[in-house]
């Protein structure tokens, strides 16, 4: 999660709010922050670190693990609306990679300040061509994209 | 209710720590911003 912290500052630039969810008391998110994270990033994690002692909140994301008693590593990007545009569950041995989640989170914004008229192919990052999908596209991708742009 | 793409988020209230402080947090609250909800395993973990 110190990760998740050092790239606040970028997250909060494009508006977005972070939470995260363990099966951990509120007192031990308290001990975890001042004992070992805020030696990892100034001034501790900015964010909220919510407790989900019982796995409620994990099962209804689908994320609780009931043999171990503890949350699968999930990520959730959730727009101004409530909706769930992303989402990616990672079993504990491996960590996130908090600038893809960054990438397509800029991805999502720019899919939601078009209206939809535009769509992202892949590997996209702000700055590179967008899709204007419609029935000119059709079939002509090749001419406006490859592979080599990702 | 299980999350899906495409579909609203679960709302949940839950106890948490933030900046000193001990609160609850309460997802239906940020409606009309961005959200980034993350799970992991455990405090103290090594990842």
């Amino acid at each position: 999660m110190s990760a998740v912290a050092a790239q606040y500052k970028s997250l909060q630039k494009l508006g977005i709010e972070v939470i995260s969810v363990s099966v951990d008391s509120h007192f031990v998110h308290k001990m975890w922050n001042d004992g070992e994270l805020s030696k990892m990033v100034e001034g501790g994690v900015p964010f909220h670190m919510a407790s989900d002692q019982a796995g409620n909140v994990g099962r209804a994301y689908g994320c609780w693990d009931e043999t171990q008693g503890i949350e699968m590593r999930g990520r959730f990007i959730i727009d101004p609306d409530g909706v769930i545009q992303a989402m990616e569950v990672l079993t504990p041995p491996v960590g996130r990679k908090v600038a893809e989640t960054v990438r397509q989170v800029q991805a999502f914004q720019h899919v939601r300040d078009t209206g939809g008229k535009e769509a992202m192919p892949a590997g996209w990052e702000p700055g590179k061509p967008t899709l204007k999908p419609g029935p000119d596209l059709v079939g002509n991708v090749w001419k406006v994209w490859n592979p080599s742009m990702e | 209710m299980t999350a899906r793409v495409g579909q609203k988020a679960p709302d949940f209230n839950a106890p948490a720590y933030y900046r000193g402080s001990f609160t609850n947090v309460k997802l239906s609250d940020f409606a009309g911003k961005w959200v980034l909800l993350c799970f992991y395993p455990g405090d103290f973990t090594f990842v």
